[in-house]
């Protein structure tokens, strides 16, 4: 054993490997036991939890710590590193696995769906591959990590069967292989410019020696940024998004809007950090796309009635916010980035939360659109205190204290960098996204349309409002609502996840 | 000690929360319990609030050490008259309140609501830490957007929703300008504690980094103030508020913006703001002179009302550009006036506009004078301070604003500034013009129908309490100015130089 090719510490890679175990279990438990269905989901919650719990190892470690594995012998380097921010991030990937998994428990009722077992280790492969991207220290496993995170959402977008299902996940997919194909580009670019198949700023220093390289270098990050604007819906890349999130069911854009933002920027966070050593100049590439994806976003957002369409240019304007502070390359925007990604997850997991919760309430008919929204704190005040949380969050306004404090956060580095004409676009795009959220909330606070008493046939709305949730959604709805308040009451919880 | 004043926020913070999240449901969803509540919470903050004033505790705890947060709360001369009149607003509103009670919602949501924009406002005027003002600052915005968007005149409810909608995201603008000031501000002085900043009047600071940050503030602040042009917001945001809205947006949340000038500009930042001071003047005067016009031709009284607003707070603005003790002296002092008679105004106009089912100067009424005698007697002391009459509140900060500007400090355009003053004093025969115009509408008059009840109760008690600060503090102005002077001298001995 002392002789292994390179040193494995299981323990530090349960992250990864809690839920790449736990869905070829519940494959090879689908074989054996076809009618087992909640069983797979309690497996799978099983394995996120565990790899939650070896996250808390990492996470809050000072700034340079870091538990590596997967290294080469001799005091080589290493293919798997942990920080504070990329167990942070793992962190999050898992819990927001579990809040979609939540989402879409099965019910009782409907006995067709046979494709749970295929859902549940999607989800966990996916999962997987979020957490292996964060901790991945050389280009082959980031981009197979990476593709591993994006790949099974096409396949989750798709098997809804719907038409809308379809082509959101035929949008999905097209990018997914131009991102794929940008990505590897710039892996060969890495590789050609430093000589090292690691993501490390000791290979990207390599390139001091020889200016000619240098250009190399750039244009691999350039093309590192593209690759990645795809996944994380930045423009203009950003086409597949609404199409996506609305063909896709509920818990399905949940994870979309969650884990795989996470597991995209945390790809991002690799490359930044090795570069950053370097003294880059701005990367005026990084600012330009943040500011368009904030106005692009939040303007098309202005236009939508569909609150999943909404949540999805939210996520373009969101996804904007998150880029903002890796406009200027420093150890200080990376974890200002991923303080204000962790804090839109949160909020962006209650609000679809509470939108499913409100489906299997009223049904999808009448929880899809912003107009069906009037009177929500009159008929589910609960509900409607958790969206209205969770909206105000997102436009960073209190009460949704942790969406402000994220906004401080990120715009923090660029101001420090002088930035001013991007900070003033920022500032700008903070009233549009308000803008966005409040159109929303004032449906939320206002008075129905008309008394349901008076509705022609008194009945049917007693019999709607029977129906309730599911647990398992509530229980997502409050575990979601829960993080945002005590975060809100003390981000410090998320800003000390990220290290100092 | 310092329990006195964490607990002065911890009440309407608790109170706004508890009425909005469990009110519904609870005892307290019955209009009389949930007023009786907001009561009793708003009386008791504004003891400790009174508490704190005098024993001046001192509060610093950390709360982001990573980003260097931390809770830091005072009080000083500067912020002690904003923060009496903060809590005593709070308790007026809510007594106003028992006799008119809200439309549009429930009375648990509107309470708490008041509370938790008296909360952000108090904690705007205590805190000493430059994030945490921008936290507080941005604690107001939704309970005053649900109070107007909910709570507001209801016979347009395109208007309303424009109004609600233009004063959040103009407020949200501001604001956020603000933070990338207070965050430049930070980051090249290296501190947040206000004090610190105050002290260091700047110093290491580069001449152009202060200018680019006071610019970046002084937009910001300036719509709140609201300065001319961003003043847009404000009078549609007036005139579709609630009474209790009305009342705080002008006489409380309009003081932050000039507050934040002081704290955040002119004490940190006396290189930069000395540069931009003679423009500031010039937007706070074309703000005098162009409330002051619209004024004497507006028709709709709460309109008028915010109008004269944006003319008052020009006044402030002119007494802050002129760099000299007795300029920010005026710029309090006018600050804490505008706040009375504002407030005495709007709760008058709130109550009228009730009794008439508008607040059109156009329709003929019933004269004041002579069918409700308490109600027109307010309305006379309150129009005659507001014109500047000499012995009333509202003489004093204009008077010491336009000599101000008349004699400013030494790096100041002196020329440019004694127009700016003569300007000025056509602004106060605006004043006087629409005042009396106003006055002479709904005043004078021997009409006597439609008849309309005179104020009792509580809406005469908070009335005549106005009233009466109107008179103490127009003969007695050292009471404000005695307190600020201390605090006012350490920042102009360096700004003057």
């Amino acid at each position: 054993m002392s002789q292994a090719v390179v040193s494995v510490n299981a323990g530090m890679l349960l992250p990864v490997l809690a839920p790449a175990v736990a869905a070829a279990i519940v494959l090879v438990a689908d074989v054996a036991a076809p009618h087992l269905r909640r069983a797979h989901y309690v497996v799978a919650l099983t394995s996120l939890v565990v790899g939650a719990v070896a996250t808390f190892a990492g996470v809050g470690m000072a700034a340079g710590d870091a538990r590596q594995t997967l290294c080469l012998p001799g005091g080589g380097q290493c293919m798997y590193a942990a920080d504070s921010v990329t167990s942070a991030l793992q962190l999050a990937a898992l819990l927001a696995a579990a809040v979609t998994l939540l989402l879409s428990w099965p019910d009782d009722k409907k006995q067709s769906s046979g494709s749970t077992a295929v859902i549940v280790s999607l989800v966990l492969t996916a999962t997987a591959g979020a957490t292996a991207v964060a901790g991945a220290r050389d280009v082959g496993s980031w981009l197979v990590a990476l593709e591993l995170a994006t790949l099974p959402t096409v396949a989750l977008v798709a098997l809804r069967g719907a038409r809308s299902a379809i082509s959101g996940a035929v949008a999905l997919l097209t990018t997914s292989l131009v991102s794929f194909s940008l990505l590897a580009l710039a892996a060969a670019l890495w590789f050609t410019a430093t000589s090292s198949a690691f993501l490390t700023p000791a290979a990207a220093l390599t390139v001091t020696d020889d200016p000619a390289r240098r250009p190399i270098l750039v244009l691999a990050v350039v093309l590192v940024v593209a690759g990645i604007g795809f996944k994380l819906s930045l423009v203009p890349f950003h086409a597949w998004t609404p199409e996506a999130y609305d063909g896709a069911p509920l818990p399905i854009a949940a994870f979309l809007a969650g884990v795989s933002k996470i597991a995209a920027l945390a790809a991002l966070v690799v490359v930044i950090r090795a570069v950053a050593p370097l003294g880059a100049p701005p990367l005026t590439a990084i600012a330009i796309v943040a500011a368009l994806s904030m106005t692009l976003g939040n303007i098309m957002a202005l236009r939508q009635d569909g609150v999943v369409r909404l949540l999805a240019w939210s996520t373009v304007a969101q996804a904007g916010w998150v880029v903002l502070p890796l406009a200027t390359v420093s150890s200080a925007a990376v974890r200002a980035s991923g303080a204000y990604l962790l804090a839109y997850v949160v909020a962006t997991l209650l609000a679809f939360a509470v939108v499913a919760a409100l489906v299997q309430t009223r049904g999808a008919a009448r929880a899809r659109t912003l107009s069906e929204y009037r009177g929500l704190l009159r008929d589910h005040p609960v509900l409607a205190s958790a969206l209205a949380l969770a909206l105000l969050s997102l436009a960073g306004l209190p009460p949704g204290v942790l969406g402000l404090v994220a906004k401080v956060t990120v715009l923090r580095p660029v101001v420090a960098s002088e930035l001013w004409l991007l900070a003033v676009v920022a500032a700008f795009n903070a009233v549009l996204g308000v803008a966005v959220y409040v159109r929303w909330l004032r449906a939320v606070l206002a008075p129905p349309d008309a008394p349901p008493d008076a509705a022609p046939d008194g009945a049917a709305p007693e019999a709607a409002r029977a129906v309730r949730a599911h647990p398992a959604t509530l229980v997502a709805v409050g575990f979601a609502a829960v993080a945002l308040v005590l975060t809100s009451l003390s981000p410090q919880l998320i800003l000390g996840l990220l290290g100092s | 000690m310092v329990i006195l004043l964490l607990a002065a926020l911890a009440i309407p913070a608790v109170t706004g929360t508890f009425l909005i999240v469990f009110g519904r449901g609870s005892r307290a969803a019955a209009e009389g319990n949930a007023n009786l509540l907001s009561l009793a919470a708003s009386v008791a903050t504004a003891a400790l609030v009174v508490a704190s004033v005098i024993a001046r505790p001192v509060v610093d705890q950390p709360w982001l050490p990573s980003l260097g947060i931390r809770w830091q709360f005072a009080v000083d001369g500067i912020s002690a008259p904003l923060l009496l009149l903060t809590a005593a607003l709070g308790i007026a509103v809510v007594v106003h309140a028992r006799s008119h009670p809200p439309h549009g919602g429930s009375p648990t949501m509107f309470y708490g609501c008041l509370q938790l924009v008296e909360l952000g406002a108090l904690a705007t005027f205590l805190s000493r830490d430059a994030v945490i003002f921008f936290l507080s600052f941005e604690v107001v915005l939704i309970p005053m957007w649900v109070l107007i968007s909910r709570f507001g005149d209801s016979h347009d409810l395109a208007a309303r929703a424009d109004a609600s909608g233009r004063f959040v995201l103009y407020t949200v603008l501001g604001s956020t300008l603000m933070l990338v000031g207070i965050l430049a501000l930070v980051q090249a002085a290296g501190t947040a504690n206000l004090d610190a900043l105050a002290a260091a009047h700047g110093a290491g600071l580069e001449r152009h980094t202060q200018v680019i940050i006071a610019a970046l503030l002084l937009v910001g602040l300036g719509i709140k103030i609201p300065l001319f042009p961003l003043h847009t917001w404000l009078p549609p945001a007036h005139t579709i508020a609630p009474t209790a809205g009305s009342v705080l947006l002008a006489a409380v949340l309009l003081k932050m913006g000039t507050y934040g000038v002081v704290r955040l500009v002119i004490a940190p930042l006396p290189i930069g703001f000395g540069a931009l001071a003679p423009a500031f003047a010039v937007a706070g005067v074309v703000g005098i002179l162009w409330g002051g016009l619209a004024c004497l031709v507006e028709n709709d009284l709460k309109r008028l009302i915010a109008y004269s607003s944006v003319a008052h707070m020009g006044f402030v603005v002119l007494g802050l550009s002129s760099g000299t003790t007795v300029g920010l002296q005026a710029a309090l002092f006018a600050n804490v006036a505008h706040g009375v008679v504002s407030a005495l105004l709007f709760f008058l106009v709130g109550g009228l506009k009730e009794r008439w089912g508008s607040s059109d100067l156009a329709t003929a009424r019933a004269a004041l004078r002579e069918v409700s005698p308490r109600l027109g007697l307010a309305l006379v002391v309150g129009f005659a301070a507001s014109l500047g009459l000499p012995g009333l509140v509202g003489f004093w900060g204009e008077f010491l604003a336009m000599y101000s500007a008349w004699s400013p400090a030494p790096d100041r355009p002196q020329g440019l500034m004694r127009v700016l003053a003569a300007v000025a004093v056509t602004g106060t025969a605006l004043a006087a013009g629409y005042s009396l115009r106003v006055l002479r509408l709904i005043w004078s008059g021997d009409r006597t129908t439609p008849a309309h009840a005179d104020a009792r109760g509580g809406e005469w008690s908070v009335l005549a309490v106005l009233v009466t600060a109107v008179l103490v503090l127009g003969i007695a102005p050292g009471l404000v100015l005695n307190s600020t002077i201390k605090d006012v001298a350490a920042i102009t001995a360096e700004v003057s130089r």
